[in-house]
C-alpha cells in the first residue's frame, strides 16, 4: 500500500560533522524502488524517523538537478535530531516525503536570483543555489547574501569563502556578514572588503545594492523566524513586487500532508498550513496571512 | 414513515452494519452501540462527543515499526456502520473532516471508516446552546445517506445519496409515499424550529471582524478565564488535530507508532524543537482557536465551526463561544 504515512527505508552513507551541532547526512533508500519514486523540488522536505524516537522535519539540502544520494542538513536540537545525530554510516533511518510545495523555479526563471541566507537557513537554500547554478542559463544574475554568526558555527564555510574568493568558478557573487570575530574571516573581510561585513545579515545590503534590480530579481529568503521580519522590510524599502519575493518556513509538524493541524497559521480570514500550503510563501502571503511571519 | 414503524426500520438497519446512535447516560448522550431500538434516544439535545470519534479515533495505533526492516500500516478491516440519529450539524461537520481528511494525500485510516459508514441523520430542536442557524449549518443538504424529520406521529424520509435510495427501496413496506399535509407539516416544523434558536451569532463579515479586531482587550478577557483544559477541542466537531509518539518493545526490534487527538490550548502545540513557541501565550492559544473555528473551509464553503454548541456546553470555566464572539461585535 502506497500511503504519505508509509516511511521508507533509507541508510546512511556519509556523514560529515560541519560544525559542533551540525551534520550533512547522506541517505540512499534501502530499496531500488523507492529510490527511483522519490523525486524532489527545491525547498521540499522530508519527515525522517528514528524509530521508537519519532519523527523531524527537514529540508532537503540539495538540488534535483545533482544525482547520488539525498543530503539532509540536521542541527542537533531536539529529541529527534539528538537520535539521529548519534547514527552513524549503515545505520536506518525513516523517510517520508517530499512534502510541501518547494520553491517556483520554473517562474523564476528569467529573473535574478538574490538569495539570502541565515545561519541553518542556507540548508534548504543549498537546493536553490544548486539549482541555479546547474541551470545557469536559465536565471539572471545569481546573487548570494549569507550571515552567520562566526567562523565556527558557520555552515559550508570553506564553500562561502571559496565563492568569495573566485567568484568567477560559480559565477555568482557572494557576500558574507559575521557577528563574532576570528582571524579566518576577519583577514577575508580585510581582502575583500566589498564582500564581508561584521553585522547581521541586513548589512550586506549596503554592498550588494548596486546589483539588486528590483524589476528583474526574484529573492528567496530562509534564516531564524526573527530575521524575516528585518529582512522583508529591506527588500519591501527596494520596491521588489512582494509576489516576488520568497521565503521559506517551519513550524511543528506531525503528518506533513495537512492533517494533524500543528503548523496551521493565519487569521480567521485565511488560515493555511505551512506543511502544504507552504513552506514556501511570497511577501503577498505574509501581507495577507495574519502570524507567517 | 410512521414513527411505529421504527422498530421494523431499526432491524433492516442493523443488517447493513453495527448499528451506533445516541443514548441517554445519565445526563448526557453518547453515540454507542445499539442492538434495540427502545436504547435510541432521537429526541437528543446533543451528545458530549461528537460522531468524528468513529472516523478519527481518541487514540489509535497506526504503524507497525520494525527497527531497521521496515514499517507497515496498521489499517483495520472496514466495518459497515450505521450512524443513526446525527443532527445536521455534526453532518456539516463530518463534510468539513472529510474536505480535510480525504484532500490529497488522502488519510488511510479516516478514508476505510468514512466509506463504511451510512449516515442517517435526524431533526431537532435547538437549546439554550445551540447556534447552527447562525453558521448556516441547520441544514444538512449533503452529506448524508437518509435524514428522518419528525412530523408528530411519523418521520419524513429525506433522502441524500444513492446509497439512501437503495436503502429504503427495500424498505417500501414500511416507509410509504408522502402526502402533501406531510410537507405542509415540515415547512410549518422548520418555520416554527427556526423562531426557536435563541442564541445568535452575527456571521457576515464574520471572519474578518474577528481578523480585523485581533488585539482586542475581549481577547485579553476571556482568555483569563480560559484553564486551557481543551475540553472544547475534544468535544469540537471539527477540531481534528492529531499528535503523534512511538514506542518501542523492550527487545528493541518492534515499535508502534500511535496517534491521538490534540489540543491546541496545550503549551507544546506550536513548539518547536529548541524552544521557540509560535503561540507562546494562552492569549495567542485562545485567539488561534476562535481564527480558526471562525474561518471559512475554502473546499467546501462551510465554517469551520458548526454551531453545535458543546463547547460552550462542556466548557468547565463557562466560556460561551458565542457570547466570546459577540463580545467582539461588541454586544455583550
Amino acid at each position: 500500500m502506497s500511503s504519505a504515512y508509509l516511511p521508507k527505508l533509507a541508510k546512511i552513507v556519509e556523514v560529515t560533522e560541519m560544525t559542533a551541532i551540525e551534520k550533512l547526512f547522506k541517505l540512499q533508500f534501502v530499496n531500488e524502488e523507492d529510490a527511483k519514486s522519490f523525486t524532489f523540488k527545491p525547498g521540499q522536505f522530508v519527515e525522517v524517523n528514528v524509530p521508537g524516537v519519532g519523527e523531524s522535519p527537514i529540508s532537503i539540502c540539495k538540488s534535483p538537478t545533482r544525482p547520488g544520494p539525498l543530503e539532509l542538513l540536521i542541527r542537533r536540537i531536539g529529541r529527534v535530531t539528538n537520535a539521529i545525530h548519534k547514527l552513524k554510516p549503515g545505520d536506518v533511518v525513516g523517510i517520508r516525503g517530499p512534502f510541501g510545495n518547494g520553491f517556483p523555479m520554473e517562474k523564476m526563471k528569467g529573473y535574478d536570483v538574490l538569495l539570502i541566507a541565515g545561519g541553518l537557513g542556507i540548508a534548504p537554500l543549498m537546493s536553490v543555489l544548486q539549482y541555479v547554478i546547474d541551470r545557469r542559463e536559465d536565471y539572471g544574475e545569481v546573487t548570494l547574501l549569507y550571515g552567520v554568526r562566526s567562523y565556527q558555527e558557520a555552515l559550508f564555510r570553506d564553500m562561502a569563502i571559496d565563492l568569495i574568493k573566485h567568484p568567477e568558478k560559480a559565477c555568482l557573487r557572494t557576500f558574507l556578514s559575521y557577528e563574532r570575530d576570528d582571524p579566518v574571516f576577519v583577514s577575508l573581510m580585510r581582502d575583500h572588503p566589498e564582500n564581508v561585513r561584521k553585522g547581521v545579515v541586513t548589512v550586506l545590503f549596503e554592498c550588494a545594492d548596486p546589483y539588486i534590480k528590483p524589476d528583474k530579481v526574484c529573492a528567496v529568503v530562509c534564516g531564524p523566524p526573527i530575521m524575516y521580519r528585518f529582512v522583508l522590510k529591506e527588500l519591501a524599502k527596494r520596491n521588489i513586487p512582494p509576489n516576488n519575493i520568497y521565503i521559506t518556513l517551519e513550524r511543528r509538524m506531525k503528518c506533513g500532508i495537512g492533517k494533524c493541524g500543528h503548523c496551521i497559521v493565519g487569521g480567521a480570514t485565511a488560515i493555511r498550513y505551512i506543511c502544504k500550503d507552504g513552506p514556501v510563501f511570497t511577501y503577498s502571503d505574509v501581507l495577507s496571512v495574519r502570524g507567517l511571519v | 414513515m410512521l414513527k411505529e414503524n421504527f422498530k421494523d426500520f431499526f432491524e433492516t438497519l442493523k443488517k447493513l452494519g453495527e448499528v451506533h446512535a445516541p443514548v441517554r447516560r445519565g445526563r448526557l448522550f453518547s453515540f454507542t452501540k445499539v442492538d434495540s431500538p427502545g436504547e435510541v434516544a432521537l429526541n437528543y439535545n446533543r451528545t458530549m462527543l461528537p460522531p468524528k470519534k468513529y472516523f478519527v479515533k481518541p487514540f489509535e495505533e497506526v504503524l507497525k515499526i520494525k527497527v531497521g526492516k521496515g514499517y507497515e500500516l496498521i489499517v483495520e478491516e472496514p466495518k459497515s456502520l450505521v450512524l443513526l440519529g446525527l443532527h445536521a450539524c455534526d453532518i456539516n461537520a463530518l463534510r468539513v473532516l472529510d474536505s480535510v481528511y480525504l484532500d490529497e494525500p488522502q488519510d488511510d485510516y479516516y478514508q476505510v471508516r468514512r466509506a463504511a459508514a451510512i449516515v442517517i441523520g435526524v431533526s431537532c430542536e435547538p437549546d439554550e446552546y445551540c447556534f447552527c442557524k447562525s453558521m448556516g449549518t441547520d441544514y444538512a443538504w449533503t452529506g448524508f445517506d437518509l435524514f428522518l424529520h419528525e412530523l408528530g406521529t411519523s418521520y419524513l424520509v429525506r433522502v441524500g445519496s444513492s446509497r439512501g435510495e437503495s436503502i429504503i427501496e427495500s424498505m417500501s413496506n414500511i416507509i410509504g409515499e408522502p402526502t402533501k399535509e406531510d410537507f405542509i407539516k415540515l415547512r410549518d416544523l422548520e418555520l416554527k424550529r427556526s423562531r426557536m434558536f435563541k442564541k445568535i451569532l452575527n456571521t457576515s463579515l464574520l471572519p474578518d471582524i474577528v481578523d480585523s479586531l485581533h488585539e482586542s482587550e475581549v481577547w485579553v478577557v476571556f482568555s483569563d478565564k480560559c484553564v486551557s483544559c481543551g475540553s472544547c477541542n475534544l468535544v469540537c466537531p471539527t477540531c481534528r488535530c492529531y499528535d503523534v509518539t512511538e514506542k518501542v518493545e523492550l527487545n528493541l526490534q518492534e515499535g508502534v507508532r500511535v496517534r491521538r487527538w490534540d489540543s491546541c490550548f496545550i503549551r507544546s502545540h506550536a513548539l518547536v524543537a529548541g524552544g521557540l513557541n509560535f503561540r507562546p501565550t494562552r492569549l495567542d492559544r485562545f485567539r488561534h482557536r476562535y481564527n480558526c473555528k471562525s474561518s471559512i473551509d475554502p473546499r467546501t464553503n462551510l465554517p469551520f465551526c458548526v454551531g453545535c454548541g458543546r463547547c460552550s456546553a462542556f466548557c468547565p470555566a463557562g466560556i460561551d463561544h458565542v457570547n466570546v464572539l459577540n463580545a467582539i461585535w461588541g454586544l455583550a
